[in-house]
């Protein structure tokens, strides 16, 4: 589909020397007018991919360690040889701040994102396939989870459990896991009304085989679209959660923590909250287009348009 | 095409229309022109281009597809006109009646209301005037208790009813031209009848022009004067309906009606069989070369295998190089030739 | 009701519902108030013999639906049954059930929605003697059914967006002839097609009903297309069935107001040149 706008530009030629019926051949906009849709997929792309690819060689190799003071370095200015982007109040070097912080993140907001996606599918799948009373219960159990705001989940689960990456994760899975209940649910409704599930049941298929074989390929594009959205909503909420201090702590390292470093010392050195906040922007700017690109290529009835 | 009475310019008036998006062109190239007060049927299956071609006359087009060509209305190229101009045209001198009734009215919104709003926007009418003409419109619709329908939600009513209630929409502005997609379809069939004649009805008494889109031949052969038959975006047999039905020229136009289930070849034993036209309606995206029908044509020849045929001019027209002639059986004829 | 046939009392019907009664229950209109039923079937009796073509038509609302629902087994008769075979499948064993499972096989309406957008066609094909646990040479099934349909072996690796309408509906007739049945139930199976897409399935159907020995349960809201079709005609209206005949009789001589009402409404190409279509 993406490559078409490429190669079949070309108007029928067996029509294009008869008289006034020829079908005038499409100006060149074309490829341009097609471009937004693919151009949000691959920029989303390479944003995620740069930002993994940053998470996973932070494993291997930083300039030097993010948590150790160094204090005749501290506060150097962008530009700085071999501190690029300048070091914090107590010298630590910010790009190895920044790629432990990527781990972090990445780590949090797709934990977050993974473990709701498959209670919400199954919580979903239950509630769409089931008789009426399952159905309202899972819903409103939905409902009545989604009025809970996500930062009194969070602080409550700090409060117990002690902060750090763990309680952040559980606290987005509490948060989305309602949503994705929801989606899942809508989705599934909607494919189990078609008639192929019909014909399913009349040849004596079950309902854990209609659901596994029907449902869930036919539910796969939606479940990948909100998982990277939410993903992405992950990414915002952990730094909200470190920002306000329940979230992760020394000596991991998040960008929210970073925000929340840098915010006691602006004035001091207000480009510090900068380099985090920029990170943070990208990454959620990034999974947020591959979420729209995803969306353009896997929906089915917009495939099936265009095929 | 039939005379029209007065010296009323042409309703609409239609040349070397195209309708394309990105990748495909659905429409390639249609003329033809439908006199003041004329009743025109577009008849085609899905994948024809009758659908965007009304469409694109409403300034109706989908994201994506656009028209090139020329579309004169009123005086005015409706092709180069903008959004805005467009907007206040529609439901004033053109106006459509869609499929399906029920998408179409706002379910929030009681009917009189819709109704009238329509002739406050296009008219100097007063609210109390607009509510008197709705009124009066629900009556020539035969809609039954009129002052109660004013105050009914759509989804209150039924499936014929609400059809009525479109028409009369698209009626309440005296336009110069109807065009109708398969506005019966979504129907019972045994209200489908009565929807059509009202329709007629209204649309003779005004002396508004009518153009029926649909795949349903006899729905044509009941409410048109002349009949253009598409087939793969192009215009392949044009005439009276009378003639063109009568005695088909297009072996394209001749398939569909052989087609048609008949009091004839309903079986006394069930051996009877249908006759159908082979293969199926090509996509856009691999329209085959020369003529797009030639694949399931018994006429074929090679010829027709390598050239488009124009659509010939005059009253009676086909876009056939094997035409059949009236009275002799060209399809034997051409079929033992190619 | 008498039969109306007396060639057919001699042979038994092959799939049949005898005084079936369907009632659904409304919602309450009132907080307190009892719940209002709605009677969708109201007594009703239906049966195909085997090799037979029979129709059904009537309006939407006229209980055709739920009567098919009740037929495939999609739904469970409140009063009444439905024998197949003369065995009532709701009350034998499994065995019973699966036999009436395989033995009636539906074609919906919607040739897209029938078939699963994710599944390739041959999969989809399998996919009842897999579910039915059907032993055999699966692979020269699909073969045998597909050559009976018209369609080519290279629609096997294809997903169904790959098709049109009708090709789609030949491709779930054949779903429906994989596992052999012995009756085929088309549920409005060419409303959704273009008109010179209709009479190939039309013919289809009839073809197949002859060469297999099928028994047909045609349902539409059309007339001319059950007409055509089977050589049998019930007419429904409000939840019963009110004239059973031989389509011509029911075209010529329409005893029950439903069936003038479907007779009037038919409209033709002589009538519409003849200028008293809307008549």
């Amino acid at each position: 589909m993406m490559t078409m706008s490429k190669s079949t530009h070309a108007p029928a030629p067996a029509s294009g020397s008869a008289g006034p019926g020829v079908p005038i051949s499409p100006p060149a906009r074309k490829s341009r007018r097609r471009l937004p849709r693919n151009a949000s997929l691959i920029l989303g792309l390479i944003l995620t991919t740069i930002f993994l690819t940053v998470a996973l060689v932070s494993f291997f190799y930083l300039p030097s360690n993010p948590n150790i003071p160094v204090i005749r370095n501290r506060l150097l200015p962008a530009g700085t040889p071999g501190h690029w982007l300048g070091t914090d109040v107590l010298g630590r070097d910010i790009i190895a701040q920044l790629m432990v912080g990527a781990r972090t993140s990445i780590l949090v907001g797709a934990g977050g994102a993974t473990l709701s996606l498959i209670l919400g599918t199954i919580a979903g799948l239950a509630a769409a396939a089931s008789g009426k009373i399952t159905d309202e219960a899972i819903s409103r159990g939905a409902d009545i989870l989604l009025s809970i705001p996500g930062m009194v989940t969070a602080l409550v689960l700090a409060a117990t459990m002690g902060s750090g990456a763990l309680t952040t994760i559980l606290a987005l899975t509490a948060f989305f896991t309602p949503s994705f209940t929801r989606v899942i649910r809508s989705a599934a409704m909607g494919v189990l009304n078609e008639d192929f599930i019909t014909a399913a049941k009349l040849y004596g298929r079950g309902k854990i085989f209609v659901l596994a074989r029907h449902v869930l390929p036919n539910i796969a594009g939606v479940m990948i679209v909100q998982f990277t959205l939410y993903f992405a909503a992950g990414i915002l909420t952990e730094a909200g959660l470190s920002y306000l201090g329940v979230g992760v702590h020394r000596p991991s390292i998040s960008w929210g923590l970073m925000l929340n470093e840098a915010q006691q010392q602006v004035g001091v050195s207000s480009p510090l909250a900068i380099w985090p906040g920029l990170a943070i922007v990208l990454m959620v700017l990034g999974l947020n287009l591959l979420g729209d690109g995803l969306r353009d290529v896997l929906d089915p009835k917009l495939a099936r348009r265009a095929s | 095409m039939t005379k029209p009475q007065t010296n009323r310019p042409d309703a609409l008036e239609v040349q070397n229309l195209v309708v394309h998006n990105t990748v495909l062109t659905a429409v390639r190239g249609i003329d033809f022109t439908l006199p003041a007060g004329g009743r025109m049927g577009l008849v085609g299956e899905s994948g024809s281009g009758k659908t965007l071609t009304a469409l694109s006359l409403m300034g109706l087009l989908p994201m994506g597809w656009q028209a090139n060509g020329t579309v004169r209305h009123d005086g005015v190229d409706l092709i180069t006109q903008s959004d805005k101009a467009f907007s206040s045209r529609r439901g004033r001198t053109i106006s459509m009646v869609f499929q399906d009734p029920l998408s179409s009215l706002d379910p929030v919104r009681r009917i009189g209301f819709q109704v009238s709003s329509v002739i406050r926007r296009h008219t100097k009418a007063s609210k109390q005037e607009a509510e008197a003409q709705t009124l009066e419109l629900f009556r020539q619709m035969s809609l039954p208790r009129p002052e109660q329908l004013m105050r009914a939600y759509p989804h209150e009513i039924s499936g014929g009813q609400r059809q009525r209630v479109m028409i009369a929409m698209a009626l309440a502005c005296y336009p110069q031209l109807i065009i109708a997609d398969e506005p019966t379809t979504a129907l019972d069939v045994t209200v489908q009848k009565q929807v059509l004649r009202i329709l007629n009805n209204a649309v003779q008494e005004r002396g508004c022009a009518l153009m029926m889109i649909t795949h349903d031949l006899p729905i044509i052969a009941a409410m048109c004067d002349t009949v253009a038959v598409m087939y793969a975006g192009r215009i392949v047999e044009m005439g009276p309906v009378s003639e063109v039905f009568r005695a088909p020229r297009h072996h394209y136009t001749k398939g569909l009606l052989d087609s048609q289930p008949t009091m004839d070849n309903i079986a006394l034993d069930g051996s009877s069989r249908l006759a159908s036209i082979p293969g199926m309606v090509p996509p856009l995206h691999s329209l085959p070369r020369g003529c797009a029908f030639h694949p399931r044509c018994s006429a074929a020849s090679d010829r027709c295998r390598a050239e488009v045929p124009q659509l010939e001019t005059g009253q009676r027209r086909a876009a056939c190089w094997h035409p059949i002639e009236a009275g002799a059986d060209a399809t034997v004829q051409a079929g033992v030739t190619a | 009701m008498t039969r109306p046939f007396d060639e057919h009392h001699l042979t038994p019907p092959l799939l049949e519902m005898r005084q079936v009664t369907q009632t659904y229950l409304l919602n309450r209109k009132s907080l307190l108030g009892a719940r209002p039923s709605l009677t969708v079937l109201d007594n009703v009796s239906f049966d195909v013999r085997p090799g037979e073509a029979v129709g059904l038509v009537g309006e939407s609302g006229s209980g055709k639906t739920t009567l098919t629902r009740i037929l495939t087994g999609m739904e469970k008769p409140k009063q009444g049954h439905v024998f197949y075979n003369g065995a009532d499948v709701w009350a034998g064993d499994g065995e019973r059930w699966r036999n009436f499972r395989r033995s009636v096989q539906v074609v919906m309406q919607s040739p897209r929605s029938s078939l699963d957008p994710r599944m390739r066609i041959g999969l989809s094909l399998l996919e009842p003697l897999r579910a039915l646990k059907i032993e055999g040479d699966h692979v020269a099934r699909v073969h045998e059914v597909l050559d009976q349909v018209g369609m080519t072996r290279q629609a096997l690796e294809r997903y169904p967006h790959e098709f049109s309408g009708g090709q789609l509906q030949r491709i779930a007739i054949a779903r429906a002839l994989m596992p052999a049945p012995k009756v085929l139930i088309a549920d409005e199976p060419v409303s959704a097609l273009d008109v010179s897409i209709q009479a190939q399935v039309l013919n289809l159907l009839k073809d197949l009903v002859r060469e297999l020995g099928l028994s047909l349960v045609f349902i539409a809201h059309d007339l001319s297309v059950v007409a055509y079709t089977t050589s049998r005609v019930s007419v429904m209206s409000a939840g019963r069935i009110v004239e059973v005949g031989k389509p011509l009789d029911l075209f010529t001589k329409p005893q029950a107001e439903a069936t003038q009402n479907l007779v009037g409404a038919i409209l033709t190409v002589e009538a519409g040149l003849a200028g008293n279509a809307l008549a």
